[in-house]
């Protein structure tokens, strides 16, 4: 009876319809060709974060460098040694240079043939135009720079630095991502904030196309005077979603993929096509420790805490043994590293002993750390477990990471977290940042760590040109910072890739976290 | 008349809801702590250089004046320059906003598409196995976590069947459609690129699930609760007395009546999948608004958070008056009381 109701026969035949539609969709989507994996020629990145702006003069975010950093060159790159990415520099633009005796005066004569990606010339001129162009903005990459450098052209082909005084980092400064060697022509037509979204470089590479918050496209320069990189297209895709990116590596729709998560690394190199790649870095964790106030003036306390940290612990467990602990400030790998310096390792009869006999017995200490990275909150109760244990109570504050930020920069805490990578490949970004008294707060010396005899070694190191004696300043400073606990030193951690086994050729730089070196990398 | 009188007394509500989402945003981006400059400058950088970012994003300015200047620069259409993009607003949102509203409205079509006749289905067979299946369906989309579901659908459909790409808008081979509407569903079908469609299609269809299932369970509920109580009416009794069928009462009678309260559900819905999509966004790698606020948020841009709560609140309002249009044609007689 209802079978043969007008309205039952017409939803029966809609139905029908539906399935048939849903059918021949299916039939469609599954008999489409297989999700293949990437092309050949092609490279598929895959990160975690769009860039935010691709102006070399404004960016100081590793993750924008991606992009920029082979889409410009610079007067100055670091070299690659038997296939890995090392802190010592050579020419990039530049075919060589002189300095003055007294380090003021610097003169880079330019490799004949570089050109931009429109054909044009790479001058002189755009040299002074572009270091010009960054100082002016005055933003987070004028920073490794002396504002009151002035830039000249000797002749075509030849640019004059001039500093007001001594800077010994200045020539490992020009190998940073700030230092990059903009088009002028391009800049002048299309206006400055061109620069944010598109490249106009002489770099091997090029950007092609960007599509906001989905993917960027680069392609080779045809012009790049350089060897022709092996790749014909690079794709930077974005996918917010870590497990994502670690299904879509596994699938071979990925080639590379950055920021994988840290508990999953060991099944994924499990799988079949795919490694992970771990290399050490230069990026380290340290605790502040407020030098300035409170219980931890007192140099016992400090040098306490120091005996009171479960370094292997922490790197066992929280980092599954993916770092390496610290040996005073400057960490392996960069020039100026001490193998003998001093290292602190957990011994709580000792720390028991320093809280004894300092102002800081029974004291509640507060420590201060945001979400900003998974480790910092399993650290703070490491730390809290092993203080508690010694009557020193520690109470966490997990807070959002400006807030943090600020209360750094007022110095409004006991014990702090943070992280800290070098922006140039010189141990003055450790030494003097961390150490010199005039950098007190966020910009360098969080701890406000204030030792004249210190200040005056570290600042005397900056001054000179003789890497030797340079070294000899830094580790000489250094041995007095360890003995005083300015800060714990805890980890370098390694930088970890995942990475397809077809490709090959990465030469990791730690200078250069997130960039990838696709003018020599290949797939095959 | 009372239709047009009541579009402009909505637009005019709309003018307030604008300067009060602005104002409370505003208020609300300076009261958390943290320096943007100091953001964009980097924790390296001498106080020097932030104060000189300060000086250029006129973030020194008194925070009347920087209002003032927003307000004035909204009025016309301009929407700021975002701090972190170091890009217009309305250029960042105009390449995001269509993707997350294209998703939302394929959600929605999906949750209404599947709900509506799953929420009469339970309503007429009220308390038999099939309404218990769906009552269940109903509360385990009302209480799957969007970002679970998610993964789980990847896992099942990209990872292990290799069926459906796993995030994105489009195959990476292909060139994504000129902007004509910013919806690549309908720019595809108007250039007659047909493998750009399919390629699309393919892409939306499990960020679109994973985001209307939620939503799927809300309206199956809804309808079920507003058909039951209609079905109880004096009216249906009537109809059926006359001899009308059963699904001719169900569906000539009960359902245009009960779809009136479902409107107002469906409505209110597509704001919640406008506001809702950023985590389904980072987990398809959808290029959406989601990943640009969350990211505008970390980084203190309170130009782009006020352009989007501005935007969104914006099509809000225009939803809800589409909703009460909707009313007026699904129900003369309210037409009739205004």
């Amino acid at each position: 009876m209802t079978a043969s109701h007008p309205v039952i026969r017409k939803m029966t035949t809609t139905f029908k319809l539906c399935a048939m539609a849903s059918a021949i969709v299916s039939a469609g989507l599954i008999s489409s060709q297989a999700l293949a994996a990437t092309p050949a020629g092609t490279l598929v990145i895959g990160k975690a974060a769009d860039p935010q702006t691709l102006d070399p003069a404004i960016t100081i975010d590793n993750n924008d460098w991606t992009v920029t950093y082979p889409a410009y060159q610079r007067l100055i790159r670091y070299k690659v040694v038997g296939g890995k990415g090392t802190t010592q520099v050579e020419g990039d633009l530049a075919s060589g240079w002189t300095s003055s005796a007294d380090g003021l005066t610097w003169e880079f004569k330019l490799k004949k043939g570089q050109k931009f990606d429109d054909g044009s010339a790479v001058t002189a001129d755009a040299v002074k135009y572009s270091f010009e162009r960054m100082l002016k903005a005055g933003q987070g990459p004028s920073e490794a720079f002396p504002s009151d450098m002035k830039v000249d052209v000797s002749s075509p082909d030849t640019v004059k630095f001039t500093l007001t005084k001594p800077y010994s980092p200045f020539l490992y400064t020009l190998a940073n991502n700030g230092a990059s060697i903009v088009n002028p022509a391009v800049v002048e037509k299309q206006g400055t904030a061109y620069l944010a979204k598109a490249t106009a470089g002489s770099g091997p590479f090029r950007l092609v196309s960007w599509q906001k918050g989905q993917s960027l496209i680069l392609e080779p320069n045809p012009y790049y005077a350089g060897t022709k990189p092996s790749l014909k297209q690079v794709v930077v895709k974005i996918i917010g979603d870590a497990s994502s990116r670690r299904l879509q590596l596994e699938n071979g729709d990925l080639d590379v993929a950055e920021d994988l998560p840290e508990d999953q690394l060991a099944s994924i190199s499990k799988k079949p096509g795919v490694t992970v790649a771990a290399f050490p870095s230069l990026r380290v964790t340290y605790l502040y420790l407020n030098n300035k106030k409170g219980p931890m003036s007192d140099v016992n306390m400090r040098r306490a805490i120091s005996y009171a940290t479960d370094y292997s612990g922490i790197i066992k467990g929280v980092l599954k043994g993916n770092a390496k602990q610290m040996r005073g400030a400057i960490p392996e790998g960069m020039w100026g590293f001490d193998p003998k310096a001093m290292q602190y390792s957990l011994n709580l009869a000792k720390a028991k002993q320093l809280i004894d006999g300092s102002t800081g017995k029974g004291a509640t200490l507060n420590f201060v750390y945001s979400s900003k990275d998974p480790n910092w909150e399993p650290i703070a109760i490491s730390t809290q477990a092993t203080l508690g244990a010694l009557g020193v109570k520690v109470k966490l504050e997990n807070l959002a990471n400006a807030t943090m930020r600020e209360r750094v920069g007022k110095g409004d805490y006991d014990i702090a977290i943070g992280n800290w990578s070098p922006d140039f490949a010189d141990p003055y970004m450790f030494m003097n940042y961390w150490f010199d008294s005039e950098k007190e707060g966020l910009p360098g010396n969080r701890s406000y760590y204030n030792n004249p005899t210190v200040d005056k070694l570290v600042r005397q190191a900056a001054s000179l040109t003789d890497q030797k004696e340079r070294t000899k300043l830094y580790q000489q400073a250094q041995k007095i910072v360890i003995n005083e606990a300015g800060y714990v030193y805890l980890f370098q951690k390694n930088y970890q890739v995942g990475l397809r086994a077809n490709v090959k050729g990465f030469a990791f730089n730690p200078m250069l976290e997130s960039v990838f070196n696709i003018d020599t990398m290949v797939k095959r | 008349m009372a239709f047009l009188r009541m579009i402009k007394k909505r637009l005019l509500g709309l003018l307030l809801v604008v300067l009060g989402v602005s104002f409370i945003t505003f208020a609300i981006s300076h009261l958390i702590p943290g320096d943007p400059a100091r953001l964009i400058a980097g924790d390296k950088a001498s106080e020097e250089i932030v104060q000189n970012i300060r000086e250029q994003l006129g973030l020194n300015q008194p925070l009347y004046i920087q209002y003032g200047t927003y307000l004035k620069g909204l009025a016309t259409g301009d929407l700021g320059t975002s701090i972190r993009t170091t890009r217009p607003v309305l250029e960042d949102l105009k390449a995001f906003f269509p993707a997350t509203l294209e998703l939302s409205l394929v959600a929605l079509l999906f949750a209404s598409a599947l709900g509506i006749p799953l929420g009469v289905i339970s309503a007429v067979y009220k308390d038999k196995p099939i309404d218990q299946v769906v009552r269940t369906l109903a509360v385990t989309g009302i209480s799957t976590p969007a970002f679970w579901l998610g993964l789980g659908v990847i896992v099942v459909f990209y990872g292990k069947l290799g069926l459906l790409p796993g995030g994105g808008r489009i195959d990476e081979g292909l060139t994504p459609p000129a902007a004509m509407t910013g919806f690549y569903l309908i720019d595809t079908l108007l250039q007659g690129d047909k493998a750009a469609f399919v390629s699309a299609l393919k892409h939306i269809l499990l960020p679109a699930f994973t985001l209307g299932f939620v939503h799927l369970g809300v309206v199956a509920r809804q309808i079920r609760s507003a058909m039951l109580e209609q079905l109880q009416e004096d009216y249906i009794r009537t109809a059926k007395a006359n001899g009308t069928s059963k699904w001719g009462v169900i569906l000539h009678h009960a359902l245009p009546n009960a779809l009136i309260p479902s409107v107002t559900v469906i409505g209110l819905a597509l704001g919640d999948l406008l506001y809702g999509a950023v985590l389904t966004e980072t987990v398809f790698a959808w290029p959406g608004m989601g990943a640009y606020v969350v990211n505008s948020i970390q980084a203190l841009d309170f130009p782009a958070v006020m352009g989007f709560a501005v935007v969104v609140s914006f099509a809000y309002v225009i939803v809800n008056l589409i909703v009460d249009m909707l009313y007026m044609l699904i129900d003369p007689r309210i037409s009739e009381v205004s």
